[in-house]
């Protein structure tokens, strides 16, 4: 048996390009050898613990054309390194899209919000603790889930769409993209692509060791909301064990528009049931025409839950999630 | 060349099977690929000295009853699928595949069980035995076998014990994952799970080249009616008496 | 009584330091030639270690060394349960097995990870009613307990017992522990309201800010160690032991340190510590030992927890006629820890229950190590009884603050097994006191009050400890330069009672603070024992201490001027740092003059004879080395008589969102019982800091293992869930009775372990209320049990689970 080691940054080369075309090219060439670094919050955990060995971080955060906030003429665009809490403190996020203003300002803890980039945030790995722990699971190649069985600590884990692996999408900034219908900006030295946001994360059907589609040598580099959910009724809530420093156990971001009482269109996603942001479109159907009240929210409530399949201890995540999908279409 | 094995930790760091290196994937279908070409150039070369290929013409006698023919294309079918699903993800394809896996899976061992009662009791078992004897069969032109020829058995067999082990390891596999039917337990130690999976993939691999072999000689020009007679169920009788003994294989009269 | 420094805040002299950051913690000293030490640690809660192969190890470059078990203990390991320095038959996941010396920590890692370590896996065990089954595994080698003085043995119980235990009974097996006051059966036929359940309290990690690094180097045979504790002096002799060198050879460092929790009072569960000094003295260099947040969870303390039963019985008035408790404790993978009896005799000393029985079994699970951590036991069975109490007082239709009242603790009154009076007690007036300040009955109305999907609850919660000790040694010394030099061993944790208890001596002395210093921060400067600074003791031992060597002191320069002055020492006084006679006060000396005049005179004025006969053999050491350095008062501490308490109130009111199973703390207020208030910011940041740990454990924290596989899931702060600001009130309003003690020379008791309990109980009986009197059983209560409870759901978990969630 090999000794198991803790806590402590291994050698390992740091890029710190300043322009895209570096970055994309330092991407492309490392590969999979390359680990894209933003904000670092996701990174230096997994690296400490020796848990994920790369050769080499590409640090992007110093790459100003991936920052900041501008108005485009659909919408806004967000560079993928702008931090979270200056997301959550932009006046035009806060305007025109607030769900996501309020969602980014929900994240981890101010510490971590001012350093941590939305790119981070969104690309974030799964936080079951087993695979943190850098056990050999399904999710790091192996062929195993310590969490879906009986006796597993799976109070944090998926509902919905488990595949194998039961570990739930993190981002609380995700479910905001989800429900505000945005497009990520994926670079690489090939090119540009553009993904809806619903398509960018892949469950553990599709791909079990990574939670986007991100290919390698690809980067995220901006995500563009567009103005046709800007100024919706939105609603964000995210329950935790704490109320700082903590991951959701269940969150969720609603952009409804009402017109003469009536509502026209809603988008109503879910966070940390599944392992992508959860969309409830049968919801979304549902009250589509009708006026936003109690009694709609109590009619709809059971159909966000229709399908979940709780593992032995995470119940709870039922009627929470119910409950929070009331509250979202009440208001 | 790769390993043949993968190995991981387990969940007390000690090195325990994986399962079977993907790269033998790409050393299967190589060589699969080399071995079918050089047959094909060979009997290309041969094939000036060939005799005459035997008329589709005349009576017809019956060589597969419906119910077999059947049977032989959904397992075929379960197997492509299986083999589809299950290299997707090593072949980096994103889908969602091991739902369909399982699905084939559970039918390819729902017609193979059903295959086994039905040859044991309703068949003719003995026209598929590999005896001694068979093995003089390729060597000796002047022999010619009854229902099945030495290939065909020989191919049938490697089939069944290739599929037995992926059935086998699959079904173990099976009840490590949620269903609708269970919910998935850890009970099976890491170290067996990798054994099982190590085997699942051995297997696989085997069959992945025995299915490419069995429809490279399903299309051969002078095997073809084979396949014609797993599609309709029967082959003339002049192809019968130019590759068949008939004082061993009798066959009735095709409807 | 007016004192000049009691009772009066100051700024305690370690506040610069933590302010600015400067000041320096284990940690932050650093020495020639230094080099880094890192350990490998147990990848299996219990195993024996077969063989360790370092060679390849030993062979990369800059790597200096190793250290082993086999170093440490060459005539084998102790054969008990307790802490080792290192061990080769780890019974918790993450035990250290040998630490490796190397330049600097990667090469020390890169090292470590290329050790091949032979293990063999023995069967392990997480919950002890699972090792307490017939056929159940045991944690230790030997056995699932350990018996003092005979050693470890075997507890089982039928699978019968066990399961009608799981299912809300009463155990029917033999306990290992037990006492029993006053006629149970009697006080339960006399009982109008009699609840009975089964309960179950979580075990969790300490979280102190300062892991247990440690840095350690030998110059001329001397070891000099600087590392954490909780006090100097109490841990010099017992770590100088495991060290392996003579208590005069040996120099404990510590300046500061980054909390104490429980178990940084006693070297026994800090030996980890001595890694750095064997390795040191094996390498010949100075070794820094940093220990990592993950690691600190196992060679850290963990509290116990507790799978109970109680029936408590009240009469028709309200008083608790009967209680019966029945306890498995989780003893974890390394023995320890007494939380049963004290949960007990809380209980005891709370409700001041007419009849009692207490009964326990401790169990070995593999485990963090179990011990000591903020009022252990204690403050878990508040979180526990505070709704009971509620659930009587409704169906006996009386007031929550009256069943308080009633059940209060009195001067006169006594508690625990042996009925020890309380040197005094004022909980109906601490009570009164917290109602007032919280406005109850102005506010008790609003109890189960709806807003939509909100509701209020409200909560009255009490906490008790043990909270003084004796038997000490003070050591004070007047410099010709007039200051007063204050020793004190009393560890600082940030509580200031190193500094507040010093301020008893120059209270005695009339000393202007500002003429004071305390010496501590290293045991060369020359410490008098003290208590460990564990169970809210120090401010009532060390006072004592403080007190009596000022008062020899005082007697000495009196004896000084009235031999220079003339007259008899009766006839002296002392102020602004002069001693004169009564009559005549030109007639004096100034105190420097009277100092010079005692270092002149020598003998017992310096410290050269006639010391007194108890003198702990650290004090002796000191008093020795300061010998003719200054005028010297000297003290030893005779014991005190009964129990001095610390009690606390907490009031609170909580609006529980229904739909989320979240609440906000509106408001909180505690109010402590601990006799004259000593130093009231510090008492203020007690309780408050106190609250916020009351709500890790009532609602927060937790540290769980995985039943597959023994893992530890919690490897940090975030994981732990200890409560962040934004779980905590932003106002906590804070008070104190102030009413002295007798048995202390300014009238003080301690108070840092109630701080907590009362929070705990107060936030468990406020949710229960908003729940309309639920009772939940447990601690923690989390917001999923929350939500489960109010959706009628229920998760698919083991009853009483031991380190796993309880559904």
């Amino acid at each position: 048996m090999p000794a198991t080691s803790h806590d402590v940054m291994p050698d390992i080369e740091l890029y710190q390009p300043t322009d895209e075309e570096n970055a994309l090219e330092l991407a492309s060439t490392l590969g999979d050898d390359g680990w894209i670094v933003g904000g670092g919050q996701d990174t230096y955990g997994w690296l400490k613990d020796r848990n994920k060995s790369p050769a080499a971080m590409i640090e992007i955060a110093q790459i100003d054309a991936w920052k900041g906030v501008k108005e485009t003429a659909d919408g806004i665009e967000i560079g993928a390194v702008t931090t979270l809490t200056d997301i959550a403190n932009h006046p035009l996020v806060q305007s025109k899209f607030n769900l996501l203003a309020t969602a980014a300002g929900k994240v981890a803890s101010p510490q971590i919000r001012n350093v941590g980039t939305l790119g981070g945030n969104l690309n974030q790995d799964a936080r079951c603790w087993y695979y943190r722990r850098g056990l050999d699971c399904y999710r790091a190649g192996g062929n195993i889930c310590y969490a879906d069985s009986p006796e597993g600590l799976n109070r944090e884990h998926a509902i919905f769409g488990a595949s194998r692996c039961v570990a739930v999408s993190p981002s609380d900034t995700a479910p905001a993209l989800v429900a505000l219908d945005a497009t990520m900006v994926v670079a690489s030295a090939s090119g540009e692509r553009l993904i809806p946001a619903q398509d960018f994360f892949v469950g553990p059907n599709r791909d079990i060791v990574n939670m986007t589609v991100l290919n390698e040598g690809e980067i995220l580099t901006a995500v563009r909301l567009p103005n046709e959910w800007a100024n919706a009724e939105f609603y964000f809530e995210k329950v935790a064990d704490r109320n700082v420093w903590d991951f959701a156990l269940v969150s969720v971001a609603a952009a409804i528009k009402v017109s003469a009482g009536a509502i026209t269109d809603a988008r109503i996603v879910c966070g940390a049931v599944e392992c992508t942001p959860r969309r409830l479109e049968a919801v979304e159907n549902a009250i589509r025409g009708q006026q936003r009240s109690e009694q709609l929210a109590d009619q709809v409530a059971a159909m966000a839950t229709d399908g979940a399949r709780p593992l032995n201890y995470n119940h709870f995540k039922v009627p929470l999630m119910e409950n929070l999908v009331k509250r979202a279409i009440r208001g | 060349m790769g390993e043949i094995v993968r190995y991981k930790r387990d969940v007390w760091g000690e090195e325990v099977i994986l399962g079977v290196s993907w790269d033998l994937l790409w050393v299967v279908a190589v060589a699969v690929l080399v071995l079918l070409a050089a047959h094909a150039i060979i009997m290309a070369a041969l094939a000036n000295k060939k005799m005459e290929k035997a008329s589709s013409e005349g009576r017809r006698v019956l060589r597969h009853e419906t119910i077999d023919r059947l049977f032989h294309w959904v397992m075929a079918a379960s197997i492509l699928v299986l083999i589809a699903t299950g290299t997707a993800p090593i072949l980096g394809l994103r889908i969602a595949w091991l739902n369909i896996h399982w699905i084939a899976g559970l039918l390819l061992t729902f017609v193979v069980v059903f295959h086994i009662i039905r040859s044991l009791f309703w068949q003719d078992f003995k026209s598929m035995i590999l005896g001694p004897k068979d093995f003089g069969e390729p060597f000796d032109s002047s022999k010619k076998p009854g229902k099945y020829t030495f290939e065909q058995k020989g191919m049938h067999w490697a089939v069944t014990v290739v599929v037995l082990a992926v059935i086998v390891t699959g079904v173990l596999l099976f009840l490590q994952i949620d269903t609708p039917f269970w919910d998935r337990t850890n009970s099976m130690p890491e170290d067996q799970l990798g054994l099982m999976f190590l085997l699942h993939g051995l297997s696989t691999l085997a069959l992945i080249a025995l299915a490419a072999t069995h429809i490279y000689f399903a299309l051969r020009p002078e095997k073809l009616f084979y396949t014609r007679s797993m599609v309709s169920g029967w082959i003339s009788e002049d192809e019968m008496t130019a590759n068949h003994d008939t004082s061993l294989w009798s066959p009735k009269e095709a409807d | 009584m007016a004192y000049r420094l009691i009772g009066k805040d100051f700024v305690p002299p370690d506040v610069p330091g933590k302010v600015t950051g400067r000041i320096k913690y284990a940690e932050d000293y650093a020495r020639d030639g230094m080099v880094y030490a890192r350990l490998l640690t147990s990848p299996v809660p219990h195993g024996r270690v077969v063989a360790i192969d370092a060679s390849e190890a030993l062979a990369m470059d800059g790597v200096y060394g190793i250290l082993t078990a086999d170093d440490v203990y060459p005539d084998g390991e102790p054969q008990s349960t307790g802490l080792k320095v290192l061990t080769n038959e780890p019974t918790l996941m993450g035990e250290p097995i040998l630490a490796v010396a190397a330049r600097d920590e990667i090469t020390a890692e890169n090292a470590i990870a290329a050790i091949s370590l032979t293990i063999e896996r023995l069967p392990f065990v997480l919950d002890p009613l699972d090792s307490l089954q017939e056929g159940g595994d045991n944690a230790y080698n030997g056995g699932n307990t350990f018996i003092f003085r005979q050693g470890f043995a075997e507890e089982k119980w039928t699978a019968d017992q066990v399961a009608s235990f799981r299912s809300g009974n009463e155990p029917t097996a033999e306990a290992q522990q037990s006492w029993e006051y006053g006629d149970l059966e009697a006080g339960f036929a006399a009982s109008d309201f009699v609840h009975e359940t089964t309960f179950s309290t979580a075990g969790y990690p300490h979280m102190s800010m300062e892991p247990r690094s440690a840095m350690a180097y030998w110059e001329n045979g001397k070891c000099y160690l600087h590392g954490t504790s909780q006090s100097l002096s109490a841990i010099a002799e017992p770590m100088a032991a495991i060290v392996g060198v003579p208590l005069e050879d040996f120099v404990f460092i510590n300046e500061a340190t980054g909390g104490g929790f429980g178990q940084r009072a006693r070297a026994g569960s800090i030996p980890s510590m001595a890694i750095p000094a064997k390795l040191s003295q094996k390498i010949n260099r100075p070794v820094m030992m940093r220990v990592s947040r993950e690691e600190e969870f196992t060679i850290g303390g963990a509290r116990q927890g507790l799978q109970g039963w109680v029936k408590v019985g009240f009469k028709r008035d309200g008083s608790m006629a009967a209680m019966d408790m029945y306890c498995v404790s989780d003893n974890g993978g390394k023995g320890g820890g007494g939380d049963a009896n004290s949960a007990a005799a809380g209980v005891s000393a709370l409700y001041q229950t007419e009849a009692m029985r207490f009964r326990n079994t401790s169990i070995g699970t593999n485990t963090g190590h179990r011990g000591a951590q903020r009022g252990p036991g204690e403050n878990q069975i508040m979180a526990i009884m505070a709704p009971i109490m509620d659930k009587a007082a409704e169906e006996l239709g009386l007031d929550r603050l009256e069943i308080r009242k009633l059940n209060a603790a009195q001067n006169g009154d006594v508690s625990g097994p042996r009925s020890t009076p309380f040197t005094s007690a004022y909980m109906p007036e601490a009570l009164e006191q917290a109602a007032t300040q919280f406005d109850w009955e102005g506010k008790k109305g609003r109890s189960r009050q709806k807003n939509g999907a909100k509701v209020r609850g409200l909560g009255i919660g009490q906490g008790y400890h043990n909270a003084g000790r004796s038997g000490m040694d003070g050591l004070i010394r007047l410099m010709p330069s007039g200051r007063l030099q204050i020793h004190n061993g009393v560890g600082n944790l940030g509580t200031y009672s190193y500094a507040s208890t010093s301020r008893a001596a120059a209270e005695v002395l009339m000393m202007e603070w500002e003429n004071c210093d305390v010496v501590t921060g290293r045991t060369d400067r020359h410490l008098p024992i003290t208590s460990p600074q564990d169970g809210s003791n120090s401010i009532f031992t060390n006072t004592r201490t403080c007190f009596g060597a000022a008062q020899d002191l005082l007697a000495k320069m009196k004896e000084i001027a009235a031999m220079d002055l003339g007259g008899d020492p009766a006839d002296y006084e002392i102020d602004g740092s002069r001693i004169y006679q009564v009559a005549d006060n030109t007639a004096g000396m100034t105190y420097a003059e009277v100092a010079q005049r005692g270092m002149e005179l020598g003998g017992k004025f310096t410290g050269e004879a006639e010391l007194p006969e108890e003198l702990n053999a650290l004090t002796a050491l000191s008093v020795s080395r300061l010998a003719g350095t200054g005028l010297m008062g000297i003290f030893h501490d005779p014991r005190h008589n009964d129990n001095p308490p610390g009690f606390t109130v907490t009031f609170t009111e909580i609006e529980l969102d229904k739909e989320t199973g979240k609440f906000e703390i509106l408001d909180m207020v505690t109010v402590a019982e601990c006799g004259t208030v000593v130093h009231p910011q510090g008492l203020a940041n007690q309780l408050r800091g106190g609250a916020v740990w009351g709500i890790g454990l009532s609602v927060l924290e937790r540290h769980l293992y995985d039943p597959q596989n023994g893992l530890p899931a919690s490897s940090g702060y975030w994981q732990s869930k200890i409560p962040t600001y934004l779980d905590t009130p932003a106002q906590i309003g804070t008070g104190w009775v102030d009413l002295p003690d007798p048995e202390n020379p300014v009238g003080a008791r301690g108070i840092g372990e109630p701080s907590m309990g009362a929070v705990s109980a107060a936030l468990n009986a406020a949710i229960s209320d908003a729940l309309g009197g639920h009772l939940f059983d447990t601690a923690p209560v989390t917001t999923d049990m929350i939500i489960n409870h109010i959706a009628g759901v229920s998760e698919e978990a083991t009853p009483l689970a031991q380190n796993n969630f309880r559904g």
